[in-house]
């Protein structure tokens, strides 16, 4: 067991951690943070997404001891006013929603790196994401509404 | 007569696109699922599972694992049947699973031994510790396998209590034959003769559903009572299930659901539940289960089917005849497969007019991982053939397969082959709204080069799930909100969304203000199952009328206040108006009235129950088979790598009759869902299997459709030919999309490269390999 320190969402936690465990499963049974979820096991379906530093983690295959010191974003924790949050929501991009905090994650990461980006763009970045209900076509919808937003204000 | 009070304006009622409820929550993750209950101090559970395809447990030893620290409890099926005995079999058409195996293993990768332990991890390690030796029987590892009938999967049948006309069944030996379904009409070989006809044979592999979220189930004990709170949407089966093994009451049985992460009918049934049931009460011990996606691949995958079938028609291009010979191979344990086989395979020519029918479809055991419900419930495999065989035989007769269909299709108010009268199945509305919509009637731009270009089309016809119960209780507040008891489960498919517009459309309210209620068994009122695309219909038509009496009871509370009479009152968005003076009741102020105390509730129930005509033992026929069927089409226009093999989806369009769409937007995120699930089940998912083993039950092996395989347009249409009896005309939608697509695609592919390939999925190598053996030049 070792004691390492989690900023997640804005908030620190001190957690006590085996060298084996998971991040995923920190976020999850230690802090509570239920929005990063297990989808597959092996880094294969986006469901576990978590930001680190504004780059994408995929939580089941990462080891939490390595995070030491890491501040953690979840969709959970993005402001009320995130454009990204408002254009899923909008573009009624979500059927059970189980995958979609994934898909929020990712997109804020491509919107970081490229503000404008094209369908294209849009589908090479969140290819690794699986929305198993089909709602691609919303969720795309949902990341240039964003785009345009942002582009405004 | 001036009328005081506003019109009635619901602009969340029926028809209105009405945003999903809870939508802001989903986008963050904030909505709970099951497997987020916080579990300090309870056992987890991880199982030891079969290496064999078909043995028998000659010894098990436990040892290694029980010393692991950390471990609680080893218990194996024989443990089990000491306590629980025969009751241990559990299954919704056929008693034959149990939730540990018992002396014998039937397919690789069935719990053997389950763990109790602190935590996964050490479940997981001391599972692995477990010791067994086994005798092998002969393996059964696919049907040709069953049907040679050397072997068998099980000793004898045995039928569940749940379907009384599978009882006969009860103690059939020598057969890996679970149920058989026939169907005679006519004469199909004399009216085959002399016509145009056409005959192939059809595969569509074993796949699975993988819904994002993994099942879980988590069991206590509280007051004597076993309380599951679990991932399923069958809470009033389970719930029966679990009493039955157990010999409880119903009422010592809690079932609690939380919204999934998505299910498509992997998550039904006796999956986690069994075994968590046992455990929790044998040990008396909060017991957590969340199966790794390992395991979700093992619990239940969707039956791979066979069909040899054949269809004629005459020198006006009348169909004349069909025959089917429909081969779903159930696996290890029966599930639900019988039904599947019944109901699935008696649509196996398809939605048209045919005077000449024979239908034979089997459930088989085989010793694979137990195949149940997958969207579709067995439809889309026999879709599959008789879409690509009247494709065929358009061709066959020089003639545009559009137009051939059009000609055949059953239209309102004909008799179908099975014996039942269509009515809101609007097939041929399908067909044109999508062919229209990807330009079938323009010429084609055929390609050049590596690249062709080709259109294909496909309907589907399906049976609602039939006879079934659905219950609704309403309360509504003094404040005029209202909160809706179903057990619906809501999955994805937005059900907590459009049952308040029904309620809201009959009472005038705001959708807003209604609430539906988690599925508790303790709470909500019994519903069969959330399948099958049951609920709007049958749920829908409960919600409906605990509705309209609660319309009822008000204009009778009102009717105190008019002076006794309802002739002149009518319920609106402000309250009850009386006609005759202009008056506005208010409601608030009525139930007040009523209960002379503050914030009491008024209280409704409804049921509503559908009844079918049982199959002819002889002719499989019946005037009334369902409650209602499901009518779609899909018409594509896509482009064939030559070099690669590689499908390109240029256009897809899907379109289901959904009598009324209570929710637009929901009704068109569920037919592009199914259209992009069923372009997977095209042109790549598959489970594959070698001698028994699963070979690709990860996700690093098994792949879904991503955002990169989507159509560059994909068109989901709504077609509305309202249901006599439906709520405001409607029916469901859950599994229509999915249904034509594989069909659409291969038909598709037969016009872009000429080569017609008769097994899914249409990889690249597959459409390369018959490109090859058709001689076609690259």
């Amino acid at each position: 067991m070792r004691l390492i320190q989690l900023t997640v969402d804005g908030r620190r936690y001190d957690v006590p951690v085996n060298d084996d465990e998971l991040l995923l499963d920190v976020l999850r049974d230690k802090i509570g943070a239920y929005s990063v979820r297990e989808g597959c096991g092996v880094g294969a379906c986006g469901a576990c997404t978590v930001l680190v530093g504004g780059t994408s983690v995929s939580s089941c295959l990462a080891r939490a001891v390595r995070y030491d010191g890491a501040e953690l974003t979840t969709a959970d924790g993005l402001p009320d006013d995130d454009e990204v949050l408002s254009a899923f929501v909008e573009s009624q991009a979500m059927q059970c929603g189980y995958c979609i905090p994934g898909f929020v994650l990712m997109a804020h990461e491509l919107l970081a790196e490229n503000p404008q980006p094209d369908r294209e763009q849009i589908a090479a970045h969140l290819e690794g994401n699986i929305c198993r209900c089909g709602t691609y076509r919303e969720i795309c919808r949902a990341v240039e509404v964003a785009a345009e937003r942002r582009a405004r204000t | 007569m001036t009328q005081t009070a506003p019109e009635t304006c619901v602009d969340s009622g029926v028809g209105a696109r009405r945003p999903r409820v809870g939508a802001a929550d989903k986008v963050r993750g904030r909505l709970r699922h099951v497997a987020d209950r916080p579990h300090g101090g309870c056992a987890h559970v991880a199982v030891h599972r079969s290496t064999r395809p078909h043995a028998r447990i000659t010894s098990i030893d436990v040892s290694a694992a029980a010393a692991v620290p950390g471990v609680e409890a080893v218990v194996t099926g024989a443990d089990l049947y000491k306590v629980l005995g025969d009751r241990m079999f559990t299954g919704p058409a056929f008693s034959d699973q149990p939730p540990l195996a018992v002396d014998r293993v039937r397919y690789v990768g069935e719990p053997v031994v389950a763990v109790l332990a602190r935590d996964v991890a050490t479940a997981r390690e001391a599972a692995e510790l477990v010791y067994v030796e086994y005798e092998d029987l002969e393996p059964i590892y696919d049907v040709a396998d069953a049907l040679a009938q050397r072997a068998f999967v099980h000793d004898a049948l045995r039928p569940s209590v749940v379907f009384g006309d599978l009882r006969h069944l009860a103690g059939k030996t020598q057969t890996n034959i679970a149920y058989e379904y026939n169907l005679k009409l006519g004469d199909p070989e004399r009216a085959a003769a002399g016509g145009t006809a056409v005959d192939l044979e059809f595969w569509a592999p074993p796949v699975h559903h993988v819904p994002i979220e993994l099942p879980a189930t988590i069991g206590w004990v509280e007051a004597g009572r076993l309380e599951l709170y679990s991932t399923t949407q069958t809470p009033s089966y389970v719930r029966q299930a679990v009493a039955d093994m157990l010999d409880l009451p119903l009422s010592h049985v809690r079932v609690r659901v939380a919204p999934l992460g998505g299910s498509f009918g992997s998550k039904m049934y006796d999956r986690l539940e069994p075994l968590v049931a046992a455990l929790a009460w044998l040990h008396g011990r909060e017991v957590r289960m969340v199966a790794s996606r390992e395991e979700a691949f093992l619990l239940t995958t969707r039956h791979g089917a066979g069909v040899i079938s054949s269809m004629s028609a005459d020198a006006e291009g009348n169909l004349t005849s069909a025959v089917a010979d429909v081969r779903y191979d159930t696996g290890a344990y029966a599930d639900i497969g019988p039904r599947i086989t019944a109901k699935s395979g008696m649509v196996a020519a398809g939605p048209y007019k045919i005077p000449n029918v024979a239908i034979r479809s089997r459930c088989i055991y085989t010793n694979k991982p137990s195949a149940g419900p997958f969207r579709g419930f067995g439809v889309p495999q026999v879709t599959w053939s008789h879409e690509s065989l009247i494709d065929e035989l358009a061709r066959a007769r020089g003639e545009d397969p559009a137009a051939f269909r059009r000609r055949n299709l059953l239209r309102e108010g004909d008799e179908s082959y099975l014996g039942t009268v269509m009515h809101s199945a609007d097939f041929v509305g399908c067909l044109d709204a999508v062919t229209e919509a990807i330009g079938w009637d323009t010429p084609l731009d055929r390609g050049s080069g590596r690249w062709r270009r080709g259109r294909g089309v496909a309907v589907g016809v399906k049976a609602v799930l039939t006879p079934t119960v659905a219950n609704a209780v309403l309360q509504l507040n003094q404040d005029l909100s209202a909160t809706l008891m179903i057990s619906t489960v809501d999955m994805g498919q937005g059900s907590d969304t459009i049952m308040p517009q029904i309620v809201a459309e009959v009472l005038s309210m705001d959708a807003e203000q209604i609430r539906v209620v988690a599925v508790d068994t303790d709470v909500t009122p019994y519903d069969t199952i959330t399948a099958g695309s049951r609920s709007t219909y049958h749920t829908g038509n409960a919600v409906r009328g605990v509705a309209e009496r609660m319309r009822e009871r008000l204009l009778d509370l009102a009717a105190k206040r008019a002076g006794g009479s309802r002739k002149d009152l009518k319920l609106t968005g402000g309250g009850v108006l009386n006609t005759a003076t202009g008056e506005v009741y208010r409601l608030s102020e009525i139930i007040h009235e009523h209960f002379g105390a503050r914030g009491a509730t008024l209280t409704e129930e409804f049921n509503f129950t559908t009844s079918w005509q049982p199959y002819d033992k002889e002719t499989g026929r019946s005037a009334k088979v369902t409650e209602h069927w499901f009518a779609a089409a899909a018409a594509v226009r896509l482009l064939v790598d030559r070099w690669t093999g590689r499908v390109r989806v240029e256009h897809l369009a899907v379109a289901g009759d959904v009598g009324r769409a209570i929710n637009p937007t929901l009704v068109e995120q569920q037919l592009a869902g199914g259209a992009i699930m069923g372009l997977g089940h095209a042109l790549f998912d598959e489970l594959v299997f070698d001698q028994g083993q699963m070979l690709n039950g990860t996700l690093l092996d098994y792949q879904l459709p991503s955002v990169k395989d989507m159509p560059a347009m994909l068109t989901p249409i709504i077609v509305e030919s309202p249901h006599a009896t439906g709520p405001f005309g409607a029916k469901g939608v859950g599994e229509t999309g999915v249904i034509p697509i594989a069909p659409a695609v291969a038909n598709a592919v037969r016009d872009a490269v000429g080569v017609r390939i008769t097994r899914l999925p249409l990889s690249p190598e597959r459409v390369l390999q018959a490109m090859d053996e058709a001689g076609v030049e690259k």
